[in-house]
């Protein structure tokens, strides 16, 4: 370590409290103006001096040429990692998330440009190595922040799928399953596994299912539909279809979809009637205002 | 492995209550047929609740099982497909199971009260006895 | 082949009936331990049972292999499926809903297919592997 040409970037890594002060003062000028409520300074000091250590123990253990590397998988890359994740979940914006890293290199930059000022030849060799690493990280940073900001996305419409599927008690023993809207593979796996459950939960013998709010019949839709209704009914619940467009029987007759085993009608208030009397019930006038 | 077939009235009950083997579906489905035609069963009601995997060889002793009983002229229920494997077997193929269906033994009794009380041997039988 | 051995396996040998039950029973029980929910350890459970059985109906000395291959992003369940015996003559009628030599409803292979994300199956004689997977993102 004697002959370590980026010594001075190791010194200069070992007044972790001055370093971390400089650069803290520096992110928490503009976070604290763009994220109030957002930023923990002990935390974000604690990282810091993480981080700090790391880096020097970075430096110190290497001794050539080239930068060092960081590998995803290091102490550093990890903490870079998940710093950035944390800010990814908690909406900063990405120039925000990477002005961390790139404060952190003006802070080195300008000391090690003041302490070296003699000696340009190693001026040189320290810049380079600070760039290539933080450069590095920076990149890391940069590519967990992403992840983390698709995760959240694919999370996101993955309850915004759960939302546009509800299944409704009607009344004692009759549910309602009102489709709305695009009829995929993964949809309509989740939306038979939510009717199912709930068929058995109240014990449903009769299950309406509107079809008012899909867009296109197609064979994949028709085809999801169908395997619905016939799982529907190997529980035991009958099913009532409603909401077919003038368009929807075309396609479906044409396609060879008769829907045998299903009464079909043509609203949603004909077919609550038809549910109703499936299960011993009527709607009657109680003779009030509105007749 | 002996699945027990109870008797009530002209009707037959059965609950499968573990995971049967091939062996023990087909010696059921042996015990089922011959006492169906030994008391000239009315109605079947095959209780399957506690069943968790229906595999396409489970469906085929299911189907077949019923297809059995009409011949020798008895209605058949099923009852308690549970949700998950009534899933699994749309997905595996449709028409895997071609058997009415009810949630619970409750309901399977009443259809079945209701079918054979619309069959002319049931009130024939109730005449005479 | 989609899955490969690793050391989150278990290996079931496939000799007679009573093991069919076995190898469904762990492969539910595995899926539940990874955080499958009911509905996929039942898809699981069934597929399992599928390839078993035809080990006991065709095959002879077979083996049932479950392996957690979950990481961060994913859960994964793969599942390997072997037998010595003579081989599957034409795997892409064997594949074909109806087909069977064996006297069952010939839904047992390409029911699996349609129940898992990955399927993949060779077969010569005196080897067959049938190799499958569950695979869900993590939420």
């Amino acid at each position: 370590m004697t002959t370590n040409s980026l010594a001075p970037i190791v010194t200069l890594l070992q007044q972790r409290a001055a370093i971390s002060s400089e650069w803290m003062n520096e992110v928490l000028r503009v976070w604290m103006r763009m994220y109030p409520g957002l930023v923990n300074e002990d935390e974000l000091r604690r990282q810091a001096d993480a981080l700090l250590k790391e880096l020097a123990k970075l430096f110190s253990e290497h001794s050539g040429e080239t930068p060092p590397d960081i590998g995803a998988n290091s102490a550093l890359g990890e903490i870079a990692r998940e710093l950035s994740a944390d800010r990814a979940k908690k909406g900063f914006k990405p120039a925000d998330t990477a002005q961390y890293v790139i404060a952190l290199k003006n802070v080195l930059t300008q000391h090690l440009v003041s302490t070296l000022n003699e000696t340009p030849a190693s001026l040189t060799l320290c810049l380079r190595a600070v760039d290539g690493v933080l450069d590095r990280l920076s990149l890391l940073t940069f590519e967990a922040f992403v992840e983390t900001r698709e995760r959240v996305i694919a999370q996101q419409s993955l309850s915004l799928v759960e939302l546009s599927t509800p299944v409704i008690l009607l009344w004692n023993n009759v549910l309602l399953l009102p489709l709305i809207g695009v009829i995929d593979t993964v949809r309509a796996r989740q939306l038979t596994e939510r009717l199912l459950e709930s068929i058995t939960k109240y014990e449903a013998s009769v299950t309406l299912i509107d079809v008012t709010g899909v867009p296109v019949f197609d064979t994949s839709v028709a085809w999801h539909i169908m395997k619905t209704i016939d799982a529907a009914q190997l529980l035991g619940s009958r099913i009532v279809m409603t909401g077919i467009s003038p368009e929807g029987a075309q396609t479906l007759t044409k396609l060879g979809i008769s829907f045998a085993n299903v009464i079909s009608r043509a609203t949603l208030r004909a077919g609550l009637a038809e549910a109703l009397q499936l299960v011993g019930r009527r709607i009657e006038s109680t003779g009030g205002v509105h007749k | 492995m002996k699945i027990p077939i109870l008797r009530l009235g002209k009707i037959l009950l059965s609950s499968i209550q573990v995971d049967l083997t091939d062996a023990d579906a087909m010696q059921f489905q042996n015990d089922l047929v011959n006492k169906i035609a030994e008391m000239e069963a009315l109605g079947i009601v095959i209780d399957i609740t506690s069943l968790e995997v229906v595999d396409s060889f489970m469906a085929r002793v299911i189907n077949d099982t019923a297809g059995m009983a009409r011949l020798l002229g008895a209605e058949v229920v099923i009852c308690g497909v549970q949700p998950y494997v009534a899933m699994t077997l749309v997905e595996m193929g449709r028409d895997l199971i071609g058997v009415d269906c009810t949630f619970n033994l409750d309901q399977g009794l009443e259809i079945i009260k209701e079918r054979i009380g619309m069959r002319g041997d049931a009130t024939m039988i109730e005449g005479e006895g | 082949m989609t899955t490969q051995p690793t050391n989150a396996s278990e290996r079931m040998p496939i000799l007679d009936a009573s093991d069919i039950v076995r190898a469904r029973g762990v492969a539910r029980q595995v899926a539940g331990r990874i955080g499958f929910g009911l509905a996929d350890q039942t898809r699981l459970a069934t597929a399992v049972s599928e390839l078993a059985r035809n080990v006991v109906q065709y095959g002879d000395d077979g083996f049932c292999e479950i392996a957690d291959l979950s990481d961060a992003n994913e859960m994964r369940l793969g599942i390997l499926v072997e037998d010595h015996g003579a081989g599957i003559d034409n795997i892409d009628k064997a594949m074909k809903d109806g087909y069977s030599t064996g006297g069952g409803l010939g839904a047992g292979l390409p029911g699996t297919r349609r129940l898992m994300d990955e399927f993949a199956i060779e077969s010569e004689p005196g080897l067959t592997r049938v190799s499958i997977a569950l695979v869900r993102k993590r939420s």
